[in-house]
Parts: structure tokens; C-alpha cells; sequence
């Protein structure tokens, strides 16, 4: 029996079940998983899903500070008819005891876009041209009003720290396919991380084998991947086979040890990820025309560009889970327009949106735009008022706001939910946080009331213990 | 294939086939009965005195209404009454199977009373020792008439028990002293006098109480003098601070007759969580500070989660919503000394404190609050210890001077010798520490849900003896345990002893020693090492977020460094750091490559490496078999052989020393001890 993963696993009974059938049998059993478990000790060897699903891979599009859905995807007319009114409705508007304005019209244009006519702002003209791809959910809503908490629940379901992620439980229900690179990764904004950094991408009460691994796009792609300045390439191989000889003739002692075994092949492991990881962010093979189509030859968008090309090639190599942050650091270095919402929002949308439409392209060229999933937002959404009178701002919005999903699964061209006549709040097919996870895990082939890990006496679950429902209405 | 897999995807596929005849009971009827009846008819509650999670409770009498009650239309009537109505073809199948006289299989397994669940009866008075050859009491528990496993070799015991008490292997000069007079047992109490004993130890009890020098979240603040709850973990260790009496100091050395600045330090206890210093809703956050307190002391201290009680009576555990808001009134007193975001140290004669303050010796009025809702307070409550572990509540002093003294109530309940859980919980965490596996497995949980003990009379012995004879000595526990046959046996498959990976500090300090960097400087705030700037980048504030030490500050034992809620040392945290979040019951075992490459090319291992190499030069020479007869003795305490010394020679003739001393570092060797 190994000893490697202390863990239940994900798929097998609850605790519950576990008791009440012990003793009767072990039907139901998740038999896939322990035939996985038996043949393999590592913690991220690939298992089957609940159901057949179309999506393998997950790309989560972080618009870290939150985007205005009234100025991109969430047209609202009666904001130019009462622009510079009041807004007299009951939703509790801005966040922290900042200045209350009034309504303000957005100053992007709406158009109708593609065969299914979908409205998108002139933010994202590029974007725009696949919004037959793009199922937006426009009453999206979230519990908090605060960077820290909303952050921590659009990325692992709870306001407080503590909770393995969304890729966390990817990782863990699915595992992984290339063990040399990470199945969960992260990419962060050159200004910085999102606010709580590191919490939201953690493993939480999982093992560390899940967490999220920072991602660099340029260099060193990943933490000590590279060996100290002064070892050459022979000197590494000779003392990583010094290593694996002198482990191998410890192993006689305890032979078929599977965690000294697994140990001995973790360091042939980082040895490959050394040159799997060091060959994605190699683009020296990358066309000229495809470094133009991300956008890697104009500063404004070389950054994320370079990001999201980089992902293609994580998807390309099997990575499961690969976050990006577009915006970091604090207020106006995010989507976070307090002061200026409409130069923020150009700025921002101004070095995401070629990059986006460019992986959508690429990987319909490659033909994986039939295994990935797509997903677009932020923690939460930005108010239809100014933040003060007269002045450009918009403040925090998480009563409604809009994201999108798109790609392996999804039904594009369409908007799912509407909010207020303002765009205030979520009214229609309200959409909670987690109901948009439990969408996104059953995409990837989970049913999120069966995926679960115990802690503390629960079986824990990303979507928590309320009753959640996906989004029907969103899958092909 | 196996033959239980065969079993198993045999009775798997069958169990997934379609329901094609009659009602098969362990496939239709168990699961509603399950599903949507035990909640309130079952082990845990009896409505209408029915249970009805096992066909051969349900009396034929009531097979009449349980019919008409699930079909009602009457929203009064209906059952369940909670949640969807039973779908036709439940309804039906439940109807046939009523109908066809309830037939269920004889072997069917019915849960007992939870007031009969082993860890909530007394711990046997006297518990007799198994008639055996072995002397050892443990031993005789484990192995009775039967032999012992082969000892191991006193080489490999000797560094076991260091690395085991001390967290750092034995020194070439006590290897040789060992080596002339081989006494284990007058090792073992030459280890338990040591400072590094509280220091490897302490560690072990702040994995338990979630201890973190910051707040998590935005901020993520700095818990002010919080190191101070550190520094007297390590010195309650090492000066065998009485475990009942670590109990009363750590929940309320505050309202002791007694009380100390040293035991209002241990109340820091209470105030280790994570904390939002800019919550979504303040009420909210109140309770769910409580609730990382009861949720940790629960956990800590008597082994049950209670935390699941919050918003429900807990669905697999005998504890109520009353009994969790009944511990909750003990806490609700406290206040978070703050100044709007910013946390204040307490003044305690003149010494800034990191602890919680009752302003008043009058309590607030504490409610339950249905379903968690702050929003919707039910009835009042009192404080109380959960109904189902005790007979009679145990009275709570009445409201002292300056505090209401409630947490003196629960600290002297919990303390007691009678109370059942809290001297096999303690035992049960020192046994799992010194052999790899509780005898519990759920360190965290002796509920209904946890694992059943391996050996009950040996726990409850152990407990007994603990409370009795040892006095509530952890370092008599340790001198017991350690000098059993089972603990020195040689470990392999069947030993009562696991082989278990060293923790991240272990590790890390390991290097530290064989290094010859370690500074042995004690106490005191905590020291940040330098990490990759990496790690750093990904944060809001890249400026201000890590500034890290320099030598010899960062070369200080791993349970001085900084733990960060928001950015974890990434060294610790690839090698299965216990959460920083809540109580940590064992820490996990996973291997993945980034541990490898942080062992292998993260500068603090290279940088040790060249220590390494300068120190054998140093203590050697330059002759090369001469260094490398030492590196084995000093990293892996054990002569080299004729084979490995060949091999290093010739690996030395084309590579430098410090590559040899970075391969050693990262030998499965060093990291697993035998």
C-alpha cells in the first residue's frame, strides 16, 4: 500500500458512505481510482473524470481589481438617459466609506458582434471578433466588497484564507499529464501580484503537490529551476548521477520503498522540468507572424502577449490549470479604476485584448481550442455611479458584474442573466461565485458535489455546503 | 490484477447496473434512508424515538405512516421535511420494499449510541499489562508473548534519537563517545536536558495551534510580540512544564490565581488565527474569530471538530449548534486589542503581550444564532461543555475581579484527570511524533468519524499512566516511549515504527548543523532568510513585503523564521509546511520535483554545500579520502564504505568538494533517518 498520498481519494466515498458501507461491500467504490492508486505513487498521476468531458485544460483570465461590466460586457442605455442622476435604487452602493456620485454613462460604445449579434464594448475591438466563441454571464454576484476576501473567493470559493484553489482542485481531481512541467500555474502582472499574492493559488489544507507554481515568462520560468551560476551542464548531470547511484544502493536496503523511489525519480523529474519548462518560454521557434498576432512587438501589449503565448505552449505540453493576471500591485496598476475608470479601463483592456483574441485564434488554429476552457473576469464588478460627484471613477460592485467562458464545452455567442436597468445588481438567473466554479468543474468533467477532501470532520468541497447549481444554460 | 480488485470492480460493476427488479437494499433503499432520513432518525438524534438508518430498526408498525408521511402534501406532514421531495421512483421504492415485509441483509451493521463511542468513556481505571516476556510495558502491550523486531544498530539509534528529540544529528564527537560507552537511555536523558529539545518540540505543538507571525490577507500584518508565544512553547517544553498545567496557561493563564506575564503570554493561544483587518461584514467576522478559537481548542486540545456545529447540529458528530454556541459564550467576552486595523500588544507589568483582553468581568449575552446567521439570534445560552461528554456539567467559577473567569471553567474541565479525551489526545501526538503513525491516525479527531485506536488498551495505558504516574510529564513520556523495544526497533515493513521523512525545519536545520553554520541563538523575534526573488515578485507590495536578514541571523533553527500567512518561505512550503490557516494534525509526505530543485539548486542548500566543503577542508585537509570519511560521518553518522569512498574518489578526481558535499545534502539518506 503506499503511503505517498495520505489523502482520501478524490473521487472515492465520503466518510459518511465510507461507514455506512463498511461492512456492507464496497460498491460504488470509485474503482477508476483505486486501479489509479495502485499503479502509481504520485500524487498528480492523471485520473478519470465523473463524466466524459470536452475540456482538459483551464485557462482563468484574472482581470485582477475588476473590471466595469457597464463599460465592457453589460450594455445599460438608462445610465446615458439618467447619466448624472442619482441612483435611487436599494443596492448598497461603493465599498469602504468612499464617495457616492452619480450615474454615469459608459463612454465605450456598444456594438453588436458576430452571427449571435452579442453586445461588446469598443474596449475589446479584438476580442470582439470572436464573440461567437463567448458565453458572457452577466449576472454574475459575489459575497465581498474588499479586494483581499474577493480575490480569495472568485479563486478557491471562501472569503477566508485557508482553501485549496480552484487549480488546487483541479490538480487534485484530475491530475496531470506531463509531470515535467507543473499541472498548475501561475502568471503574474509585471507591477505585481493580485492582493493576499500567494493565498490564491495555494493548495490550502490539500498538500503542497497542489498548489499553484509561479510562472515566469521570461528567464527562468520557474523557482531554483536553473542550477547555481557557477555548475555547468556536465557538472549537473555528473552530481545528479552521482545522486541517483547513491540512492540506488541505499534503496537495496529497503527495496520497493516507493517514497525513495518516488524521491529518486523527483530529481530526474526537475531535471527534465529544467529543460521542459526552459523550452516553453523559448519562443526563438514562434513565427514572426504569430509574435505580431499576440502583440510581442508593441510594448503595451508584449507583456501579456508574451503571457498568453506562453500558455498556448502550457496547453501544448498538457499543463491542466494556467492563471493569469492581467493588472497588479495596487488601485490604478489593476483593473481597480477608483480614479479614472476610463483611462484605467483603456490601459488595462488596451494590453489584454489582442493577446486574448490572439490565443483564441491560435488555438483554434491548433485545434486545441477543442479541449480548453476559456474563463474572463475579475473578483467582482465596478459600480454604474462615479465614485463622487463629477468625477471619472467607479467603485467596487459586487452585487452583479460580468465574466465569460469560452471554448471546449461552452455555448458560445450568448449572455446569460441580465442585472438592473443600471447594472447594479445581479436580477435574473442570478449567478453566485460558486455556482460559476461548480460550471467550470463540470466542464472539466467533475461533478462538484462529489469532489471533496476531509478536514477538520468535513468532506470539504470547493463550491462549500450550500446548494449550487451550474449554469446549465452555458454548456453546448 | 489483485484479487480484492477483482472483488472490488466485480461488485463495482454490479452495483452501477440498472434497477431492474425488485428493490435491492443496499443499493436502493440504504442510500435514501441515508441520505435523507438518518439526519433526524438515526444514531445522533431519534425524532419520534424512530431510527430509521438501518432496515431492522424500523418497526413494522410504523411502515404504515412513513408512507403516507413521505407522499403528504402537507407541508406540516411531509418528510423529509427539509430539501427536494423523494422523487417518484424513490417513493416507489420505498413503497415495494415496505410492502414486501422490509427485508434487509442479517449482517446489516447497526451504528451504536454515540455515548458508547470509545473516546467519550473514561479512560480505564487501571489497565492491566498483557502477561508478556518483554518487560516494557509498551512492548508487552504490542508484541505480548510474541518476539520483538530486530533492534536496530546502535548507529542508526543513536542518530534516530537525536534527530527524533533534538532535530539535529549527533556530532562526530558524540558518535564517538557513543561509540565507547553505547547507552542509549543516558543519551536519551542527556537529549531531554538540552535547549534544542523545546526547540525541535515546540514546533510540533505550534503545527497543532496554527501558529503564524502574521494576520493573512491584505495587509497581512504582523502579529505583534507574537514570537513570545513562541519562546514559551520552547521554554514550557524544556523546563517539563506539566501538561494540564500547559493546558490551563494556554486557555486561561490570564484568570489563574497564579498569573504571570509568562502565563498571559500563553494565552496567545487564543489569538494565533488569521484575521481580516478589513472584513466583508464585521459582525460576521466576530464570530468567525470564535469560531478559529473553538474550532482550535476543540481540535488541540480534546480531539473533536466542533467547528462543524456552527450553522447546524453537526450531521456526523454527537454535538449540537447549542453545544457549540455554549463554548462560544465562553470566549465572546474576549476583545481583540486594536486600534481600527491596527492590532495592540497587551501591557503585562511592563511587557507587551500578544493576547486577547476581557474588558469586563460582566459577559456579554451569548445566543445561538440559527444557521450561523448573525442576523438571527434563537435562544440564550450559557457556557457549557458539550452534552455529550459529560454527565454533569461542570460548574464554572463564578465572574471574577477583572474577567468572567469562563475560561478557567473549560481549562479546568479540560485539564481534569477524568476527562476522557485530553490525555489520549496528548499521548496519541507524542506516540505519532516518535513513531511516524498515531495510534489514532486522526491526531485531530477521536469522534465518530475519526479512526478507531490500533490498540485501545495500549492508549488508554498510556493515558492512565501519563495522568498518574508521569504526572502529565511530557519528557517522562518521551523516556518511556523512546526506551521501548518497539521505538528502537530497526524499521521495516511490520515494525511498529514508520520511516518517515524529516519536516522542512529539520531539513533545513539539518544542513544548517552539518554545515558547521548553525548560530545557536535563541528566542527572541523572528529572523526573515532570504528568499527567491521570485517568490517576491508576485506580491502587491515587492518593495516592502520580505526583507530578509543577513548572516548570521538567517543561519538561526527554522522555528525562528518568519511565518508568513501570505508568503510562506517557498522552501518550507514545497516541503509540506503544516497550514498556516488551521490546527495541523501531521504533516503531509508528498514528493514532487520542486523539492528537488529547491534542494538542489535554491542557493540556501549550495550555500550550506560550500560551507560544507570549506569545514572539511578545515577539519580534514585536503586529502580527499580524509574529506570524504568525514562528510559521512558528519552528515550521515556512519563510516563510508569501500564502494561509496571509491566512487567519491573518482567523482572527486573531475568535480569540486562542494559538489560532492550538494550531493550528500541531498542524499535519500539525509533526509530519511533509519
Amino acid at each position: 500500500m503506499n503511503r505517498f498520498l495520505l489523502n482520501p481519494t478524490p473521487f472515492g466515498p465520503n466518510r459518511r458512505e465510507f461507514l455506512w458501507q463498511a461492512g456492507a461491500g464496497f460498491a460504488g467504490l470509485a474503482l477508476t481510482d483505486l486501479l489509479c492508486r495502485e499503479a502509481t505513487a504520485s500524487p498528480l498521476a492523471p485520473r478519470v473524470p465523473h463524466f466524459p468531458a470536452k475540456a482538459k485544460h483551464c485557462v482563468f483570465l484574472f482581470m485582477n481589481g475588476g473590471p466595469s461590466q457597464v463599460d465592457t460586457f453589460d450594455p445599460k442605455p438608462a445610465l446615458a438617459k439618467y447619466h448624472g442622476k442619482p441612483y435611487q435604487g436599494d443596492a448598497k452602493v461603493g465599498s469602504n466609506g468612499r464617495p457616492v456620485g452619480h450615474l454615469m454613462q459608459s463612454p465605450f460604445e456598444f456594438k453588436k458582434h458576430g452571427r449571435s449579434g452579442l453586445e461588446i464594448s469598443s474596449l475589446f475591438p479584438h476580442t470582439a471578433r470572436h464573440a461567437d466563441d463567448l458565453c458572457v454571464i452577466r449576472s454574475m454576484h459575489a459575497d465581498t466588497a474588499a479586494h483581499a476576501s474577493g480575490c480569495l473567493q472568485m479563486n478557491t470559493g471562501g472569503i477566508f484564507i485557508g482553501k485549496p484553489s480552484l487549480g488546487s482542485w483541479l490538480s487534485y481531481g484530475l491530475g496531470t499529464t506531463n509531470e515535467n512541467l507543473p499541472s498548475f500555474v501561475v502568471m503574474t502582472d509585471p507591477r505585481g501580484g493580485p492582493i493576499g499574492s500567494a493565498s490564491n493559488w495555494s493548495a490550502g489544507y490539500m498538500p503542497a503537490a497542489f498548489q499553484g507554481t509561479l510562472f515566469r515568462g521570461s528567464g527562468s520560468p520557474l523557482l531554483d529551476l536553473a542550477p547555481p551560476k557557477n555548475v555547468t551542464d556536465r557538472t549537473q548531470r555528473r552530481s545528479l548521477d552521482l545522486l541517483k547511484s547513491l540512492n540506488e544502493e541505499h534503496l537495496q536496503s529497503r527495496p520497493g520503498d516507493s517514497e525513495l523511489m518516488a524521491r529518486i525519480e523527483s530529481y530526474e523529474l526537475a531535471f527534465r522540468m529544467q529543460s521542459e519548462a526552459a523550452a516553453v518560454v523559448d519562443l526563438s521557434n514562434e513565427s514572426a507572424a504569430t509574435l505580431e498576432m499576440y502583440g510581442l512587438n508593441q510594448p503595451r501589449t508584449a507583456d501579456f502577449g508574451r503571457k498568453c503565448l506562453i500558455t498556448r505552449r502550457l496547453i501544448e505540453n498538457g499543463v491542466r490549470f494556467i492563471q493569469l493576471y492581467s493588472g497588479g500591485g495596487h488601485i490604478e496598476d489593476t483593473w481597480d479604476g477608483h480614479t479614472d475608470c476610463i483611462k484605467n479601463h483603456l490601459t488595462h483592456a488596451g494590453e489584454t485584448d489582442q493577446p486574448i483574441a490572439a490565443l483564441i485564434a491560435d488555438l483554434k488554429r491548433t485545434g486545441l481550442w477543442e479541449e480548453t476552457l476559456l474563463v474572463w473576469g475579475g473578483e467582482f464588478g465596478r459600480t454604474p455611479t462615479s465614485e463622487g460627484v463629477g468625477k471619472p471613477g467607479r467603485d467596487h460592485d459586487w452585487h452583479g458584474f460580468s465574466m465569460w467562458l469560452a471554448g471546449a464545452g461552452v455555448k458560445g455567442g450568448q449572455a446569460i442573466g441580465a442585472t438592473d436597468e443600471f447594472g447594479f445588481k445581479a436580477v435574473e438567473e442570478r449567478c453566485h461565485v460558486s455556482d460559476l466554479h461548480a460550471t467550470i468543474l463540470r466542464l472539466m468533467g467533475i461533478d462538484h458535489t462529489r469532489l471533496s477532501y476531509p478536514h477538520q470532520g468535513l468532506n470539504q468541497r470547493l463550491t462549500g455546503v450550500e446548494e449550487r447549481h451550474i449554469i446549465a444554460k452555458a454548456l453546448a | 490484477m489483485n484479487p480484492l480488485l477483482r472483488h472490488l470492480l466485480f461488485f463495482g460493476l454490479f452495483a452501477v447496473l440498472p434497477a431492474l427488479g425488485a428493490a435491492d437494499y443496499q443499493r436502493d433503499i440504504k442510500p435514501i434512508l441515508r441520505d435523507r432520513c438518518s439526519s433526524c432518525h438515526g444514531p445522533l438524534k431519534q425524532k419520534a424515538d424512530l431510527r430509521l438508518d438501518a432496515g431492522s430498526l424500523i418497526p413494522r408498525e410504523s411502515h404504515a405512516e412513513i408512507l403516507t408521511r413521505i407522499v403528504s402534501d402537507d407541508e406540516e406532514e411531509r418528510m423529509p421535511p427539509e430539501g427536494a421531495r423523494l422523487s417518484p421512483e424513490q417513493v416507489s421504492l420505498l413503497r415495494d420494499w415496505l410492502a414486501s415485509g422490509a427485508p434487509f441483509p442479517p449482517e446489516e451493521p447497526v451504528a451504536k449510541s454515540p455515548r458508547q463511542h470509545w473516546s467519550f468513556l473514561p479512560i480505564t481505571p487501571h489497565p492491566a499489562v498483557p502477561e508478556s516476556p518483554h518487560p516494557h510495558p509498551v512492548d508487552a502491550f504490542l508484541f505480548g508473548t510474541g518476539a520483538a523486531p530486530r533492534r536496530a544498530p546502535d548507529g542508526s539509534l543513536l542518530r534516530r534519537v537525536h534527530l527524533d528529540l533534538i532535530g539535529l544529528p549527533p556530532t562526530v564527537e558524540e558518535q564517538r563517545r557513543f561509540e565507547e560507552i553505547p547507552d542509549l537511555a543516558a543519551a536519551i536523558d542527556n537529549l531531554l536536558t538540552r535547549p534544542e529539545y523545546g526547540e525541535r518540540w515546540a514546533r510540533h505543538w505550534l503545527d497543532v495551534v496554527r501558529y503564524a507571525d502574521s494576520n493573512g490577507y491584505e495587509r497581512d500584518a504582523e502579529k505583534p510580540f507574537v514570537w513570545r508565544y513562541r519562546d514559551y512553547v520552547i521554554e514550557s517544553l524544556n523546563r517539563d512544564k506539566p501538561y494540564d498545567r500547559f493546558i490551563l496557561e494556554q486557555i486561561a493563564g490570564d484568570e489563574l490565581s497564579d498569573a504571570s506575564v509568562e502565563t498571559h503570554v500563553a494565552t496567545g493561544f487564543l489569538r494565533l488565527g488569521h484575521w481580516d483587518d478589513e472584513p466583508a461584514d464585521p459582525q460576521t467576522d466576530r464570530y468567525d474569530q470564535l469560531d478559529d478559537i473553538v474550532s482550535t481548542t476543540g481540535q488541540a486540545f480534546l480531539g473533536l471538530t466542533i467547528g462543524c456545529a456552527r450553522c447546524h447540529d453537526h450531521k456526523f458528530e454527537p454535538l449540537t449548534t447549542r453545544d457549540y454556541y455554549s463554548l462560544v459564550a465562553i470566549f465572546e467576552p474576549l476583545e481583540r486589542p486594536r486600534k481600527g486595523r491596527t492590532e495592540l500588544p497587551l501591557p503585562i507589568e511592563g511587557t507587551e503581550v500578544y493576547a486577547w483582553r476581557e474588558p469586563s468581568a460582566k459577559a456579554p449575552p451569548s445566543t445561538i444564532l440559527i444557521r450561523g446567521s448573525v442576523t438571527r439570534r434563537g435562544d440564550p445560552v450559557q457556557p457549557a461543555i458539550p452534552a455529550i461528554l459529560t454527565e454533569r456539567q461542570p460548574s464554572f467559577p463564578a465572574p471574577g475581579e477583572k474577567s468572567t473567569l469562563r475560561r478557567l471553567g473549560l481549562a479546568r474541565w479540560i485539564a481534569d484527570e477524568s476527562n476522557p479525551l485530553t490525555a489520549r489526545v496528548i499521548v496519541n501526538r507524542v506516540w505519532q511524533q516518535h513513531f511516524g503513525e498515531g495510534l489514532v491516525t486522526t491526531a485531530n479527531d477521536f469522534g465518530l468519524m475519526g479512526a478507531p485506536p490500533a490498540r485501545p488498551a495500549l492508549l488508554d495505558w498510556l493515558a492512565h499512566w501519563f495522568m498518574h504516574e508521569a504526572h502529565w510529564s511530557l519528557k517522562d513520556l518521551h523516556r518511556l516511549l523512546l526506551t521501548s523495544q518497539a521505538w528502537q526497533a530497526e524499521k521495516k515493513e511490520g515494525a511498529p515504527i514508520r520511516y518517515r521523512r524529516l519536516e522542512a525545519e529539520a531539513i533545513r536545520d539539518s544542513m544548517l548543523a552539518v554545515s558547521g553554520q548553525l548560530n545557536p541563538k535563541r528566542f527572541g523575534p523572528a529572523f526573515r532568510p532570504p528568499i527567491p526573488l521570485a517568490a517576491i515578485e508576485a506580491n502587491t507590495d515587492r518593495t516592502s513585503v520580505w526583507k530578509p536578514a543577513a548572516e548570521p541571523e538567517t543561519s538561526r533553527r527554522s522555528i525562528y523564521a518568519y511565518i508568513k500567512r501570505g508568503l510562506v518561505i517557498p522552501m518550507f512550503e514545497t516541503l509540506d509546511l503544516a497550514d498556516t490557516v488551521s490546527s495541523c494534525p501531521q504533516r503531509q509526505v508528498t514528493t514532487v520535483a520542486p523539492q528537488a530543485l529547491t534542494l538542489f539548486n535554491g542557493d540556501f542548500a549550495n550555500e550550506q554545500a560550500t560551507h560544507f566543503a570549506e569545514r572539511l577542508r578545515r577539519e580534514a585537509g585536503s586529502a580527499p579520502e580524509a574529506q570524504i570519511r568525514l562528510a559521512w560521518r558528519i552528515a550521515l553518522n556512519r563510516n563510508s564504505s569501500p564502494n561509496e569512498l571509491d566512487r567519491m574518489k573518482s567523482f572527486l578526481t573531475e568535480q569540486s568538494l562542494e559538489q560532492l558535499c550538494r550531493v550528500i545534502l541531498n542524499l535519500n539518506e539525509f533526509v530519511y533517518p533509519e
